[in-house]
């Protein structure tokens, strides 16, 4: 029996030694919700942070399956980076609460919350569930304006010099680095976006009421009847006519949500219906930020042209 | 300067008033609760809001005034346009240095200046705290049952007495909130009709503090709690996929896994995830093990549960876990049993149950809360020493010690057809823990409609045969109607 013990132990040890992470020494191990935030904490923190995403891009985010798989990386995490303001009440808080990593609850410095200073749209008069899965502080879908994601950079920025004040001046170069190419296309995005001003769409979620005010389009309507609650005949009915009576000639549809309905919709209005990612690897087009806000506003600009709605 | 005044004279009996209000709200919670002495409180905080209201009217008309007087007064003492020698920003003239635009700017320092007072004031507003902030998150959620169940259950053993039947079975009121910077903690009030009486039943279903902080991966729970033990166990009713606990649970645990106890949890510190559970305490399932009774160590109830989980595709994944369990007993909690041929009994004296879960699921991350399959089996194995009476009759000296081995389990698949839809079917297998020869097998087909996240409408069919003993089967149609209300949040359990 001792003797089956003593062979065992190595054999015990070597898978320890294999399950334990391989972990880069003296990195910042940061967890992010979604894979903007990946992005942007890998551009400022460089060599001196490890990024794990907890979506890959695909998934809706307010609806992230909770995978036991996840505890690991959320048990050993030096920072959580979030989109905030409600965005990921779905499956963040339940994660954090079985973690057991004091580090990232809520209120500690590692709970990064990107939202910090961003002037949040559509906030609630009244908190009721007859508005659907209403988010309490405001849409959250800010990272769909690349100003306001640069508002998300600098706080992320900040709680990596809180972190590791030593490496303040490599972290803020490369903030400002990101920044600086951001600006650029953020001039460019101006531009290529103008024909849009005015042009009236829908999509399936309330996902763009940033990114519409920002380049200046009309967001009309949404198929969900409110936030998180399925479609009615009567709604659509509703919505089409609306759709008529407005000439609304753009329906999006987020990868997330399925296609019939906005295909139907846009078929019985004559509309363009386009598919827009709503994350970093939402299509195969959007490999990065910048790629992303490229793919989306050449994919409404020329919906709208091809719908003849587009600005002069 | 008269404004000034008229305006220091308005703002100080207000001042006065609110520093009398915060001061008595401040004795208030020293003292002891006194409902009628809070009302008053109430009506004077009331009073005080009603009259800074009028103040702050009475100074807009002020300003309003003042703005009006300063307009006009700076239009006046503006030179003809293009005759200034002062810079415009200096001035306060437009781009074309017009006296019209000069008075705006002024118009708007001084709009500019009551902004800032409003801001002041609303952030020294926000900064009072009150004793009710700290109150915990609450939720409640309802549960009603319609049912036919084609016989009665004098031939079934069915917790319900069969046909015709309507009844709430269970109202929960959900409590929580962080203790402190170490743990949080929830309680779950539960309501439930008694099934003979109908009467309205108050219990504390949990009440339990759980830690947040302890070091190397370790969660520790004390209270009364669902004990983790297999893998719908330690569910609530309302959030199981089907309307009734699989028979395996309800016969082998006890219903849900409710103890009154400590449990430890470890988070293996791996890249894979691996989840070690151990606890002990006083029995486990719907009621406690012999209350009041002196008791050795072997008289409480321990378990443990072992549960990993793989990523085999991004959307296909597999959990599973090992649970084992020893209680003293079941029935004696409630006596002895008498067996269905209406003579014999068995008392139960000792239970050990042993178990495996499976959990296969497809689901696909791009549109997960519109497609998926889960397939999901947890086979119970319950091993028992009765004391066993023939006749029926105690210390007539025929009683002997049997031990009783049996096997139960059920085999879930649930598939997603929309976000609001789901179907499923569910088959149970059951061998009496009192006797293995009486077996039960049940099919239940089900429909969940999800009208949104905090209503389910659940149509579920079963039929149930019995075989071995003199119960018999019998078909039950359900319909499950349950409603959450206030704070609800998707738990770890819940995944």
């Amino acid at each position: 029996m001792k003797n089956r013990m003593l062979i065992s132990m190595p054999f015990i040890a070597a898978l320890l030694a294999l399950a334990l992470p391989a972990q880069a020494a003296d990195k910042i191990r940061v967890v992010t919700t979604l894979t903007d935030l990946a992005e942007w904490t890998r551009a400022v923190g460089g060599d001196f942070v490890e990024v794990r995403s907890l979506c890959t891009g695909v998934e809706d985010t307010h609806g992230v399956p909770m995978r036991p798989s996840f505890l690991p990386l959320l048990h050993r995490a030096d920072m959580v980076v979030l989109i905030g303001l409600e965005c990921e009440h779905a499956f963040l808080p339940a994660l954090l609460d079985v973690s057991k990593n004091a580090k990232i609850m809520k209120g500690a410095a590692g709970y990064v919350d990107c939202s910090v200073n961003i002037p949040p749209a559509e906030a609630p008069r009244t908190l009721d569930r007859a508005e659907g899965d209403v988010h309490p502080a405001g849409n959250p879908h800010y990272n769909l304006d690349p100003v306001l994601a640069k508002t998300a950079i600098r706080n992320l920025c900040a709680a990596l010099v809180d972190y590791a004040p030593a490496h303040k001046a490599e972290f803020e170069k490369n903030r400002d680095t990101y920044l600086a190419k951001l600006d650029t296309k953020i001039a460019e995005w101006q531009q290529l976006a103008r024909p849009l001003k005015g042009v009236k769409f829908i999509s399936y979620h309330n996902h763009w009421p940033y990114f519409s005010s920002r380049y200046g389009l009309q967001y009309v309507g949404t198929i969900e009847v409110k936030a998180g609650i399925d479609a009615t005949p009567r709604h659509i009915t509703e919505l089409i006519e609306m759709m008529k009576k407005e000439n609304v000639k753009v329906v999006v549809r987020e990868p997330q949500f399925p296609e019939k309905l906005p295909k139907e919709v846009a078929a019985r209005t004559g509309a363009e219906l386009i598919k827009l990612p709503i994350m970093v690897g939402g299509v195969p087009e959007a490999a990065d930020y910048v790629a992303m806000m490229d793919y989306i506003i050449l994919t409404c600009v020329n919906a709208a042209e091809k719908a003849h709605v587009a600005a002069q | 300067m008269r404004n000034e005044k008229e305006k220091t004279v308005r703002i100080y009996p207000s001042v006065v008033c609110l520093m009398m209000a915060v001061a008595s709200s401040l004795e208030a919670t020293e003292t002891a609760f006194d409902p009628q002495l809070v009302m008053k409180q109430l009506q004077e905080l009331r009073d005080n809001q009603q009259r800074l209201q009028q103040t702050i009217a009475d100074q807009q008309k002020t300003i309003d005034a003042l703005q009006k007087l300063m307009t006009g007064t700076v239009a006046k003492s503006q030179p003809p346009a293009g005759q200034g020698t002062a810079p415009p920003a200096l001035t306060g003239a437009g781009p074309n240095g017009t006296p019209e635009t000069a008075a705006a700017a002024v118009a708007d320092t001084v709009r500019l200046k009551e902004l800032e007072k409003k801001v002041d004031e609303l952030t020294e507003s926000s900064k009072k705290t009150f004793p009710s902030q700290f109150n915990p998150a609450i939720g409640l959620v309802g549960e009603t049952i319609f049912s036919y169940d084609s016989n009665g259950n004098n031939t079934t053993a069915n917790n319900r007495p069969g046909g015709f039947d309507v009844y709430q079975r269970s109202v929960e009121m959900n409590l929580s909130a962080s203790v402190d910077p170490f743990a949080l903690g929830y309680a779950v009030i539960n309501g439930s009709a008694d099934a003979q009486t109908g009467t309205a039943n108050m219990d504390v279903e949990e009440v339990a503090l759980v830690t947040t902080s302890l070091p190397w991966g370790l969660t520790a729970t004390g209270g009364r709690f669902f004990a983790e033990f297999g893998r719908e166990a330690y569910i609530h009713d309302h959030e199981l996929p089907t309307v009734n606990r699989p028979l395996v649970l309800d016969r082998y645990i006890g219903g849900e896994t409710r103890t009154d106890g400590y449990q430890m949890n470890w988070l293996l510190p791996t890249e894979h995830y691996w989840s070690l559970t151990a606890g002990v305490g006083d029995g486990m399932g719907d009621k406690l093990a012999n209350p009041g009774v002196y008791r050795e160590a072997g008289g409480l109830t321990y378990w443990a549960h072992a549960a990993t989980f793989f990523t085999l595709t991004p959307d296909l994944t597999l959990e599973t876990g090992l649970s084992v369990m020893t209680t003293p007993s079941e029935t004696d909690r409630g006596g002895s049993i008498t067996d269905p041929n209406g003579v014999s009994t068995a008392t139960e004296k000792e239970r050990r149950v042993g178990g495996v879960d499976v959990t296969l699921s497809y689901q696909p991350l791009q549109n997960n809360q519109f497609a998926g399959i889960t397939w999901r089996t947890e086979a119970l194995r319950s091993s028992s020493r009765f004391q066993f009476d023939p006749n029926g009759v105690p210390n007539s000296g025929d009683e002997t010690t049997r031990f009783e081995d049996s096997f139960g389990l059920y085999s879930l698949l649930t598939a997603k057809l929309s976000r609001a839809w789901n179907v499923g079917f569910e088959f149970d297998y059951l061998q009496n823990p009192e006797n293995h020869r009486y077996v039960t097998f049940s099919y239940s087909p089900f429909i969940t409609w999800y009208p949104s996240h905090f209503q389910q409408l659940r149509l579920q069919y079963t039929h149930s045969d019995r075989a071995g003993s003199s119960l018999h089967g019998d078909d039950a149609i359900y319909l499950q109607w349950v409603w959450i209300i206030g704070s609800h949040s998707h738990g770890f359990t819940e995944r």
